[in-house]
């Protein structure tokens, strides 16, 4: 029964930094119809702005959380401007999107490696090697604090797309562009906005992620088929479903991996994949695609 | 009696395309209800989105209340009293009855007075008030449609505009949108909507405009347009629809 809960627990707290970086991603496409393939590797900028800030100033990473998402949502402003926004009216948008965004990741990459070399690194503040021990069971201290920051992180999210006003304008540009036009939404206004929010909590996951896992700038395309199945999952565009994907499949992933093997615990997520995709095309919490 | 609305020979198409209307004029008067219809592919809901400002005036102009609209975006024409309800798809599915009222508000700069006012609402449309935390989505068609009308109320508008508002629901349930409409202009407000079934609406209306290939055929009181004979001629051959 110890080791049961043991792995539960280690599978929420990863499932929840996994929500986050999902919930990003989820936001993004919801709004934009951007399919961010880049996701990922400004998820890997974050982390390296709290890499930073930790080794040259001894910043603890959880602190430089802010600094991370203010950096990567001004990225975001000046990315949408320089190449997303010309190609706005696209029909073809969101195809356009996957080919700009691999461009995208591999620039970002590039530029990471320039900048920080390609040497694994990760952030050491005292709790990332430290633990809580309830009897037997053991919480990584690490884990535990990046999966609660990121469940608290995707609650006031959640918080502000339900109850402020700039939330109703997200959630009504998201269901329906048109009609919330006509009702006075400024539509580019919010893409925007959600763009740089998206990204924002790429950032955000960053410098989570800096002190759970060792990094290096190609480590995003590790991350990024995880990252899009879980959102497909979910249900494009659906955030709470991205989130209750990720909290499932973890701890799922974290049962295969231990008793198959860690080799086959990302496995999991794709099975899940080719076994939703079959019964459920929209995703646990998409909506079913029309009929045209 | 001055017109309320004024559209004089309006051209007007989608992004580069060919010029969808090319020379369509209409007069609206207050508190009437005015029905616009046409076969296939005539403009009629080109002409409610180049009036709401989703498509670019090429030529020609709409005036309200003596005031040019071109050039406006679709939110400052909805400020300036004009809210339309586009065809089918008008609503946020997935968020509640009382969020879709809410958004109605949404251009409201005094947001003061909104609660109070979407209360007023739901008690003039109980079936609201009775599915109020339920996602729009799953409303059956004509609650949708009562839904989507109900919520041009929030902003008091001078104009409202209705694109096909009887798609796809039952003839019972058509009565009652038409019901809501006579509602809506007993109080002042001015309806004007484009119907497929050019019996039903003119049958409903006090005004009949008929537009073909992109222009006004002919305009004038409900009844004498539908004892037309040139509307027998447009809708069952002899002049080539588009």
């Amino acid at each position: 029964m110890g080791e049961i809960i043991q792995i539960v627990i280690l599978g929420l707290a990863l499932g929840g930094v996994y929500a986050l970086m999902g919930s990003g991603l989820s936001l993004v496409f919801g709004v934009m119809r951007i399919v961010n393939l880049a996701h990922p590797s400004l998820i890997m900028g974050g982390a390296y702005v709290a890499y930073w800030g930790f080794k040259l100033y001894g910043v603890d990473p959880l602190i430089m959380l802010p600094v991370a998402v203010v950096i990567l949502a001004a990225t975001a402003v000046i990315l949408y401007k320089l190449v997303f926004e010309r190609e706005a009216r696209s029909a073809k948008y969101s195809e356009m999107t996957v080919l700009l965004t691999f461009a995208l990741a591999m620039v970002v990459e590039g530029a990471l490696g320039t900048a920080f070399t390609n040497t694994q690194r990760v952030t050491s503040p005292d709790y990332a090697t430290d633990a809580f021990f309830i009897g037997d069971v053991f919480i990584p201290k690490g884990q535990l604090y990046a999966g609660m920051v990121s469940l608290a992180i995707i609650g006031a999210l959640a918080l502000f797309l339900k109850y402020s006003r700039f939330g109703y304008a997200i959630r009504a540009t998201t269901q329906n562009r048109e009609a919330a036009e006509l009702l006075g939404v400024n539509v580019n206004l919010v893409g925007l906005v959600s763009f740089a929010i998206g990204i924002g909590l790429a950032g955000a996951a960053g410098s989570l992620v800096s002190f759970v896992f060792s990094f290096y700038p190609s480590k995003h395309w590790e991350w990024i088929a995880i990252l899009m199945s879980l959102v497909v999952l979910g249900g494009m565009g659906s955030i709470l479903g991205t989130v209750l994907a990720s909290l499932i499949l973890s701890v799922i992933a974290a049962f295969v991996g231990t008793y198959f093997g860690a080799t086959w615990s990302t496995l999991t997520f794709f099975v899940a994949l080719f076994v939703v995709l079959m019964v459920r095309p929209q995703g646990l919490f998409g909506e079913k695609p029309e009929l045209a | 009696m001055e017109k309320l609305l004024e559209v004089s020979s309006l051209t007007a198409g989608y992004g580069d395309g060919p010029a969808i209307l090319d020379g369509a004029h209409l007069s609206v008067e207050p508190g009437k209800i005015h029905c616009i219809i046409g076969p296939n592919g005539a403009g009629k809901s080109t002409l409610l989105k180049a009036i709401c400002g989703m498509l670019k005036i090429r030529k020609g102009d709409v005036k309200f209340k003596g005031q040019s609209l071109k050039g406006l975006r679709p939110d400052q024409v909805l400020r300036k009293g004009i809210c339309f309800v586009p065809q089918e798809r008008a609503l946020f599915p997935k968020m509640t009855v009382r969020e879709n009222l809410r958004m109605g508000g949404f251009s409201l700069a005094d947001k003061s007075g909104l609660e109070k006012r979407i209360d007023e609402i739901e008690e003039r449309f109980p079936i609201l008030r009775e599915r109020r935390d339920q996602h729009a989505g799953t409303m059956s068609g004509g609650q949708q449609q009562t839904l989507a009308m109900a919520r041009t109320l929030i902003i008091k508008p001078d104009i409202v505009m209705l694109d096909e508002p009887s798609l796809g629901l039952a003839p019972k349930i058509v009565a009652e949108m038409f019901d809501i409409m006579r509602l809506m202009a007993g109080e002042g407000i001015t309806i004007l909507l484009v119907e497929q079934n050019a019996l039903t609406g003119l049958k409903n209306a006090d005004w009949g405009v008929v537009l073909d290939l992109g222009r006004t055929l002919f305009e004038g009181p409900a009844d004498e347009v539908l004892s037309d004979p040139r509307i027998q001629e447009l809708y069952l051959g002899g002049k080539k629809a588009a």
